[in-house]
């Protein structure tokens, strides 16, 4: 067997003290990290989500911003509101898809258990997974944002740079939210095209079939203002919106009443809470789906 | 240096002892009995030159002269009553800063207060005042180039920045109001109101049984309203600009039971509500005008209650409002006219198209929309907006057309262009190389995240990689 | 180095590993054996410390469910068939898991040249035949050079000369003193790499015996490649395994092991069952390099043989 050569061999005492053969924690999970990025760079989904991101959040930006002449400071706000519904639409479908195929299309094409061969943990694999994903979700995003801002720095001039800020990040925090939901279902599902399925569904509930039920049981029960907004507010893409139209008006009245009950009821704190809201939806999920991967075992 | 500070000291307080017109720089706050003997030594219709320097207590005019600060001249009254009582016809009271009044809400406490008209009240400069300029029956007073600044209290429990009361004919020009609850007015007629600017406080410009007044120019920013008439005739609002008013009324006009009312050639942009009518015209033969004013990104555009009628809402731009028009509480707005003489409004969201190259859309604008349907009579939905099941909800109702409610109003010759309005310019531009930076910075930083991925782990990686062996088999 | 004690897989209500205890010494090679479904794969996976399991199991000191991650460093694994992504570049793959193990990039080019694969490095995966596949499995369990190779059927889908090898590899691997654990179904490679041989059966290890004891070496095996005329090879196997022969459908035909003086035995069996034989090839073989003199009556090594294989699934 070919020898180490004798430069990088430091002696005995060394030996005894590294584990041979594997790597730190740290450096596994980034390599992992990169490995996803790249694989997701290569990709073609990638690509066609960077350029239709990039693309419909300029044409937003510039279809707001039309015919309002050197009025167009003013459409900030509209122009926000625009990518906010852009944002929910695409953004949670595209990490949910993402982090759906993640684990279970390892599992499918057999690679799991070659890669689990390997010395690794499954946490340090499905971390770095998570963090190549999200990596390459923002720096997607990031572009797309790039381009929308050099349209409202064009049309709208400087005005609500710490609001777009704030969108950018709340932004990132939801795409992380939904990819960490997206890894629970592809830890949960056998295989990739029940996972993508299973994203589909989400996707379908979080963006349009809670919103629906919670209008109908607001019509049909007479549900109170209070009510609304606690079961609005777990749904992360509802926490989003509020969160960064709180950010931007600095109170939920365009929201009618219950936007007023919220603003009155928790001032100050209603940011923190929104944020608090999305926070835990990137934390749990991916905890779940880690304790679930570890357990359960599969490959 | 101490002994001459003292002589400097004594020689003023002589000075002032023998009360002779002469200014000097001087720090140490006097009382404003100093300029009491001044004003009591000069004759009716004289000029009385202040003094720089800081005076405190509060000072009352009850003869007709003209008060001229001479510099830097303050006067305080530390935060108890009123600074200033103008007690008198006839009074002039120029280039004063005045500050300090008290906040008791029971006596009303302003900055300066007229008790007869005319007087002129100009140039002054108000600071931490509860009231600004508070005029009771002072008819035919001026008001021209004031800049107020309110005391830091919540919304409510602010004073009025100007208040007239009972005052016809009064001139109210190029004055600044910031931090106050309303520049607003009582049964007060005639009045020309120009140029003035109020920020951040609860109602621009408020209206009360005051009527035949031409308002123009006036620029009303970040208010929870921009301008308010209540139950006030024949009033013109014109070239005004009335941005990103957004409390919790959040109305850029309000109108409630006013008559003849004309809204023109204003740019109403970012509010709650561009233009909100309640009950107006609310006679018999009274009309209401709107035309030729840009709503812009507004939420709604245009709110109505719904037994509103003869209004004439035409040739305005309709642009890029989260909702256009819509109607309080749910109903249509049939008995108000969205054109006149063939030409209506142009609408951002129109989808019909103009082939006859006339400048008038073929098709008439009679928006549909369930949701906003379902908004007006459920408000506690509105918390669903800017989400995408609200999209959901209008293409289905566009799917299928029995669901589709009667359209709230319908404008028969929708303008196919933006028309060309006399907007008043903006006097706040902003500078877009921020966000310019911004959006230089996500793009490089995003690219640069990209390229940093896939070329450099491979080299920083064998320096970490020192620490690592491999076994020797 | 490996030491595995009670090791007991259940997949439902099904054992796919039974109570298995055995202990492997360094430069030991021991050779798992069972028909499939015996539960060779899924012990595999449980040593590895993949799958959670009851029982216990060391790799060097360290146990493969608390420490997984130092016990698979000390392991270079190759299994049945590379898996990869198919647009992946040979390089770029191997610099990945030289990376995973803490190895240096110039790492990956020496094990590539020592499995004779430079030149490929530019290739996709999806391009390599599946001997180049298998080396480069190979490489990669070598990267770190790791004191135990755990290959899981690692010639199954190769054709004769990929065998050949992958076989000649593992042997030499062996003399250096590397410790094999091994799945095989083929008792030429048996005997060639294995010091010891585990006979699994429903998850149950049934027999620890040598190669030798076994199969006895005067009747040393051989593999033949039979094309039969029939459409359904399943029951052109199932007439060969009622009569005790141990036969493989992986690959093209039947591979049927047959001692090495009664290799027309399944060809006349097929004609009683009234099945053409088309072609037959015989497989190449490697002899065993010991010969040691059994103990065991060759009809018990039959015997067993027979009970695994009968047991497809």
């Amino acid at each position: 067997m070919t020898t180490i050569s004798n430069d990088q061999y430091c002696g005995l005492d060394h030996r005894s003290n590294f584990s041979p053969g594997h790597t730190s924690k740290g450096y596994c999970t980034l390599l992992f990290a990169r490995r996803e990025f790249l694989d997701a760079l290569s990709s073609r989904w990638f690509l066609l989500y960077t350029i239709a991101f990039s693309m419909l959040s300029i044409s937003v930006s510039y279809m707001s911003l039309a015919g309002s002449g050197s009025q167009g400071f003013a459409g900030f706000g509209r122009t926000t509101a625009g990518l906010l519904n852009l944002i929910m639409l695409v953004v949670p479908l595209m990490a949910l898809i993402a982090g759906a195929g993640s684990i279970a299309g390892e599992r499918e094409r057999g690679t799991l258990l070659y890669l689990l061969a390997q010395p690794i943990t499954r946490t340090e694999l499905l971390f770095g997974k998570y963090i190549g994903l999200a990596v390459a979700m923002c720096c997607s995003m990031g572009f797309g944002f790039g381009l929308s801002a050099s349209v409202l720095a064009w049309k709208a001039g400087g005005v609500g740079l710490g609001s777009f800020s704030m969108l950018i990040l709340l932004t990132c925090m939801l795409s992380l939210a939904m990819l960490s939901v997206g890894m629970l279902l592809s830890v949960l599902s056998r295989r990739s095209g029940v996972a993508t399925g299973l994203g589909l569904f989400c996707w379908l509930v979080l963006v349009f079939l809670s919103d629906l039920g919670l209008m109908a049981g607001t019509v049909i029960f007479k549900l109170r203002v209070q009510e609304v907004f606690a079961i609005a507010i777990f749904n992360p893409l509802q926490a989003f919106k509020m969160g960064v139209i709180v950010n931007m008006n600095a109170s939920l009245d365009v929201l009618g009443p219950v936007g007023t009950y919220a603003t009155r009821t928790f001032g100050d704190a209603l940011s923190w809470l929104l944020a608090l809201t999305i926070v835990a939806w990137i934390i749990l999920p991916l905890l779940f789906a880690m304790l679930v991967f570890r357990k359960r075992g599969g490959v | 240096m101490l002994k001459s500070r003292t002589l400097i000291l004594l020689i003023s307080i002589g000075v002032i002892g023998l009360a002779t017109p002469f200014s000097i720089a001087s720090d140490q706050p006097q009382s404003v009995d100093v300029i009491a003997e001044l004003i009591d030594q000069a004759d009716d219709g004289a000029t009385v030159t202040v003094p720089e320097g800081i005076y405190q207590g509060n000072l009352i005019v009850s003869k007709p002269i003209t008060l001229l600060a001479n510099g830097q001249v303050i006067i305080d009254a530390l935060g108890s009553g009123t600074v200033i009582e103008l007690r008198t016809e006839g009074i002039t009271l120029r280039g004063f800063t005045v500050r300090g009044s008290g906040s008791t809400v029971d006596h009303e406490p302003a900055g300066v207060r007229a008790f007869d008209g005319p007087v002129i009240i100009e140039d002054n400069r108000f600071e931490d005042v509860y009231f600004g300029i508070d005029l009771r029956q002072s008819p035919e007073t001026i008001i021209r180039n004031n800049f107020i600044i309110g005391k830091e209290l919540e919304l409510g429990r602010r004073g009025d920045g100007i208040r007239l009361w009972w005052s016809h004919g009064c001139v109210i020009q190029d004055n600044t109001a910031i931090d106050l609850r309303d520049m607003v007015f009582w049964y007060s007629e005639d009045l020309i109101i120009e140029r003035n600017k109020v920020s951040q406080s609860r109602y621009g410009l408020h209206f009360m049984y005051s009527h035949n007044t031409v308002m123009s120019e006036n620029e009303l920013t970040d208010n929870s309203v921009g301008i308010y008439l209540m139950y006030s005739n024949n009033i013109t609002l014109k070239h005004n600009r009335v941005v990103n008013n957004r409390g919790s009324s959040g109305y850029g006009i309000g109108l409630k039971d006013c008559d003849d009312i004309i809204i023109q050639d204003n740019a109403l942009l970012a509010n709650r509500v561009g233009v909100y009518i309640d009950n107006s015209p609310s006679s018999v033969d009274a009309v209401g005008l709107i035309t030729r004013n840009r709503l812009s990104f507004n939420e709604i555009g245009l709110l109505a209650t719904p037994i509103t009628h003869d209004n004439v809402i035409t040739e305005n731009a309709f642009i890029e409002n989260e909702e256009q028009v819509t109607v309080h509480g749910g109903g249509q707005l049939t008995l108000n006219s969205f054109e006149k003489d063939g030409r209506g409004n142009f609408w951002s969201d129109y989808a019909g198209f103009d082939l006859e190259n006339d400048g008038i859309g073929d098709l008439p604008h009679a928006p549909r929309s369930l949701f906003r349907n379902l908004l007006a009579r459920e408000p506690n939905l509105r918390i669903f907006v800017h989400s995408p099941a609200q999209q959901a909800i209008e293409l289905t109702a566009r799917a299928f057309p029995d669901l589709s409610p009667q359209p709230m109003f319908t404008d028969p010759h929708p303008l196919s262009s933006v028309p060309a309005l006399q907007l008043m310019s903006s006097s706040d531009s902003t500078n877009p190389w921020p966000m310019a930076a911004l959006s230089g910075g996500l793009l490089l930083a995003s690219l640069s995240v990209g390229w940093f991925i896939i070329y450099t782990p491979g080299r920083s990686q064998t320096q970490r990689l020192h620490h690592l062996r491999s076994v020797d088999a | 180095m490996i030491n595995a004690k009670q090791v007991t897989k259940k997949f439902g209500s099904t054992r796919a590993v039974d109570g298995v205890s055995f202990e492997l010494g360094a430069s030991e090679s021991l050779a798992l054996w069972g028909s499939n479904g015996a539960g060779k794969t899924t012990l595999i996976r449980c040593l590895l410390g993949i799958f959670p399991f009851s029982g216990q199991a060391n790799i060097g000191e360290h146990d493969v469910q608390r420490h997984g991650k130092l016990a698979r460093a000390m392991v270079g694994y190759v299994p049945q068939e590379l898996a990869f992504h198919d647009d992946a570049r040979l390089e770029r793959s191997i610099q990945f898991f030289a990376k995973l193990r803490g190895m240096r990039v110039s790492d990956a080019s020496r094990v590539l040249d020592m499995v004779d694969l430079s030149g490929h490095e530019s290739k996709r995966v999806r391009d390599l035949s599946g001997g180049m596949k298998q080396r480069l499995a190979l490489a990669i369990a070598l990267i770190a050079d790791p004191p135990i190779i755990v290959l899981d059927e690692p010639t199954s889908n190769l054709d004769a000369s990929g065998r050949q090898e992958v076989v000649e590899t593992l042997h030499r691997l062996r003399e250096t003193g590397k410790t094999l654990l091994f799945a095989s179904h083929r008792p030429d490679e048996v005997h060639t790499l294995a010091s010891r041989v585990l006979v699994l059966e429903k998850g149950k290890l049934i027999k620890d015996v040598t190669p030798a004891q076994l199969w006895p070496t005067h009747h040393s095996l051989q593999t033949i490649r039979l094309h039969t005329t029939s459409e359904n090879d399943d029951h052109a196997a199932n007439v060969l395994r009622e009569a005790g022969h141990t036969v493989n459908l992986n690959g093209h035909g039947l591979c049927v092991s047959v001692p090495n003086n009664r290799k027309g035995e399944p060809m006349t069996l097929l004609a009683q069952a009234s099945i053409g034989v088309r072609d037959f090839e015989i497989l190449e073989n490697i002899q065993p390099s010991e010969s040691n003199e059994p103990n065991a009556h060759p009809d018990v090594a039959l015997n067993a043989h027979k009970q695994s294989s009968g047991k497809q699934s």
